[in-house]
Formats: C-alpha cells, sequence, structure tokens
C-alpha cells in the first residue's frame, strides 16, 4: 500500500470514530443521525480497503441511501414536528460514559494488537492479490451455490419485516 | 520499524476501529433515552460487526465468506430498522413520546 492510501484511509478511520462519538454524544438526535451518515461512509471506505468493493456499494445503497433517510423521516413523522424532547440523552451521565469509553481504548489496543498479531502470523499466501481482485461475481456464485439457502431465507426475512412494518405502523 | 500508520491501516486498525465502534453503540445503546437513538446504537454495532467480518476475510482466509456475512449483517440491519421505526411510530401514536424509559407499556 502507497503512503497516499495509508493517510487516505487514515483519515476515513479518523472520521469513522469522530462521527461515532457524534452519534453517541450530541445531545440532538437530529445531528446525531447525520452524524450516523459520516460513520458509514469511514466505514465505506475502510470495506474499500480490506477488498470488498460490492459491500462498500450495497453499504452506500443500503445504509446511507435508506436506513438513515428512513432515521431522518422518523424524526421528522415524530418529535421534529412537534419539537418536543429532542434534547434528551442522561445528561448527567455523560462524564462518566466518556470516561468508562477512554478507559477502555488501552484496552481495545492491547487486544487488537494481540488478535491481529497472532492471526497475522500465518497469513493467507494470496491475500493481497485477492483484495485487489473485483468481488461482484465470486458473491453471485457463492450465494447461488454454498448460500442459496440463507439467501432465500433472508428473502423471505426481508418482505416478513416490511410487511410487519407495515401492518405495526397502520393507522387505527 | 512498524509505524503507527502503518499499524492503523493493517489488520489492527481495522479490529481497533471495529471495537470503538461497537463500544459506542452499547454506549449509546445504554446512554439515550430517545428510541430512535437507541436504534443508531444498535446500527453502530451492527457495522464494527461487518467490519470484522471483512477485515478477516482479507487477512485470514482470503475467501469471499466473510464478505457473504457482511451482506446479510446490512440485508438483516435494514429489516430490523424498517420494523424498529415502524415501533417507534406506533409508541408516538400510543403515548406522544419515543422516550424509551416512558415505553412501559408491557410493565405488570
Amino acid at each position: 500500500m502507497s503512503e497516499t492510501a495509508k493517510i487516505v484511509l487514515a483519515v476515513a478511520q479518523l472520521l469513522t470514530v469522530a462521527s461515532a462519538l457524534l452519534v453517541t454524544f450530541h445531545p440532538n438526535i437530529l445531528y446525531a443521525s447525520v452524524a450516523l451518515l459520516f460513520t458509514f461512509l469511514g466505514v465505506t471506505v475502510m470495506f474499500l480497503f480490506a477488498g470488498a468493493d460490492f459491500i462498500a456499494g450495497v453499504q452506500v445503497i443500503v445504509y446511507i441511501g435508506g436506513v438513515t433517510i428512513l432515521v431522518l423521516f422518523a424524526i421528522m413523522l415524530t418529535s421534529w414536528l412537534y419539537q418536543i424532547k429532542l434534547r434528551d440523552t442522561r445528561k448527567r451521565m455523560a462524564i462518566p460514559f466518556l470516561l468508562v469509553g477512554i478507559g477502555l481504548v488501552p484496552f481495545f489496543y492491547k487486544a487488537a494488537e494481540e488478535l491481529a498479531n497472532r492471526v497475522l502470523s500465518s497469513p493467507p499466501a494470496n491475500f493481497e492479490a485477492f483484495a485487489g481482485s473485483p468481488k461482484t461475481n465470486l458473491i453471485g456464485e457463492a450465494l447461488l451455490n454454498n448460500y442459496l439457502l440463507p439467501f432465500e431465507g433472508v428473502t423471505v426475512l426481508l418482505l416478513g419485516a416490511l410487511v410487519g412494518a407495515v401492518w405495526i405502523a397502520r393507522p387505527r | 520499524m512498524m509505524t503507527f500508520l502503518d499499524w492503523m491501516t493493517g489488520l489492527h486498525g481495522f479490529l481497533f476501529i471495529g471495537m470503538i465502534l461497537a463500544a459506542l453503540g452499547m454506549i449509546a445503546v445504554i446512554y439515550r433515552r430517545n428510541s430512535i437513538g437507541i436504534l443508531l446504537g444498535i446500527e453502530l454495532i451492527l457495522n464494527a460487526a461487518g467490519l470484522n467480518f471483512i477485515a478477516f476475510s482479507k487477512y485470514r482466509t482470503a475467501a469471499i465468506d466473510g464478505q457473504i456475512f457482511t451482506l446479510f449483517i446490512i440485508i438483516i440491519a435494514a429489516a430490523e430498522a424498517a420494523v424498529a421505526l415502524a415501533v417507534i411510530l406506533r409508541l408516538y401514536r400510543l403515548r406522544e413520546t419515543i422516550d424509551a424509559s416512558e415505553a412501559n407499556l408491557l410493565r405488570n
């Protein structure tokens, strides 16, 4: 990986963590959900760098184009229009939670170090070539061979979830 | 000598960011009172799981299976978001609030 690519990836990671902090701690839920959009964007860039081009596209379509917009709609349909309790985090708990979060970071650092070193001690021979190859073909074949049953199951799940969502949110 | 930039852009960085995202998501689930905020935290956790699958699919197996799992995680997260938002809308109609600590219809 070139130095420029490394810097791009590091910037994406910084964007991910910074906007995830906003998602967790910003008192206004509308700003938090817009920050979630940038978290997804940062994770998408990380997917690209790990060789998941197709998944990155799906992430943009489903998360950034779908879930975030759905969340924004829910905010508009509930609290936004009526201005009730938009600022409702447990404010007194903010400092303790921040301290706990910061205290966990060294443990995460050490755990990532140990786990990654263990995995990288016997890496697959061709992983750089694998990461650089296009994945759409492979994913299509895998979905229709080894993963056919989960694929069909997930289609039924999606249908059920959508019908159920409409039924739950129906007007009385 | 491995610099910090190398550390962050290898498997270490992916795992580290994944752990931070998952922890922030859990903190959001506990810390938020707004139901939509809790939903945002769940999305963060699911995304962290997907990130780990992708990272290991490159550095551990160099095979497509990890990416398929991430695909399923994304699909299920979308379905979960749709159902959760329907429940939130329903709760809002019943109670005029989306505060999770006032959603006590199932109590007693």
